[in-house]
């Protein structure tokens, strides 16, 4: 490819992908990503602790019901 | 990733059951066949093979579309499924002749509220995992 080929090649490479503009980010994503990475992987409130803990309950005292649960799931 | 929201809505909808489908049929075959204990389950399978799974995605389709801008609880919505669930599934065993246990009978006033309490809690968190992973919580 001769030297006049290339600049060619170079303006068109050029033409065909415009340079970005505001590139820049508007604002710094590191502390929501550090807040992110600080939480806990699961928030589970006493009351849904209450609901499975009666739901095994039911399910220990009943567990002929376990096939139909079986079936629905 | 903004793309088909309701394509992953669907997939994130269908993982948990099909995968507890999974186990399910495992445990069941080698009761059935090696144990040789008479369940006869085959002619009704159908609805949790097929028409479970597809309704759990339906159901997170809807959500995507008319609640999750609403902010409303994934999983009192997912809780609401077995209201439609448990009939269509006493529809089907109907529908095909297979004698339901009259155990079953005796326990559904429990059974149902437990059905709601284990929806409730899978959608909150299995199926809110998912969606938060697929970008669509």
């Amino acid at each position: 490819m001769s030297e006049r080929e290339m600049e060619e090649l170079k303006k068109l490479l050029k033409e065909s992908m415009p340079a970005m503009r505001d590139a820049e980010l508007r604002r710094d994503l590191w502390p929501a990503m550090q807040q992110r990475l600080a939480e806990p992987a699961i928030r589970m409130p006493w009351w849904d602790w209450a609901l499975l803990a009666a739901a095994a309950v039911v399910i220990l005292l009943f567990p002929t019901m376990i096939p139909a649960l079986l079936y629905h799931l | 990733m903004n793309k088909h929201p309701f394509v992953r809505a669907y997939l994130a909808g269908i993982a948990i059951p099909t995968v507890v489908l999974l186990l399910v049929m495992t445990g069941y075959t080698i009761i059935r066949y090696v144990y040789d204990i008479p369940v006869p389950i085959e002619k009704v399978i159908v609805f949790p093979m097929a028409a479970v799974p597809n309704a759990w995605g339906l159901w997170n389709v809807l959500y995507l579309a008319f609640l999750a801008r609403r902010h409303f609880s994934l999983g009192l919505f997912g809780g609401a499924l077995p209201l439609l669930l448990a009939p269509g599934g006493y529809m089907v065993t109907r529908l095909l002749g297979f004698a339901v246990p009259h155990e079953v009978y005796h326990i559904a006033p429990f059974a149902l509220p437990v059905g709601l309490i284990v929806y409730y809690l899978v959608w909150k968190y299995f199926v809110g995992f998912l969606n938060a992973e697929l970008g669509i919580a």
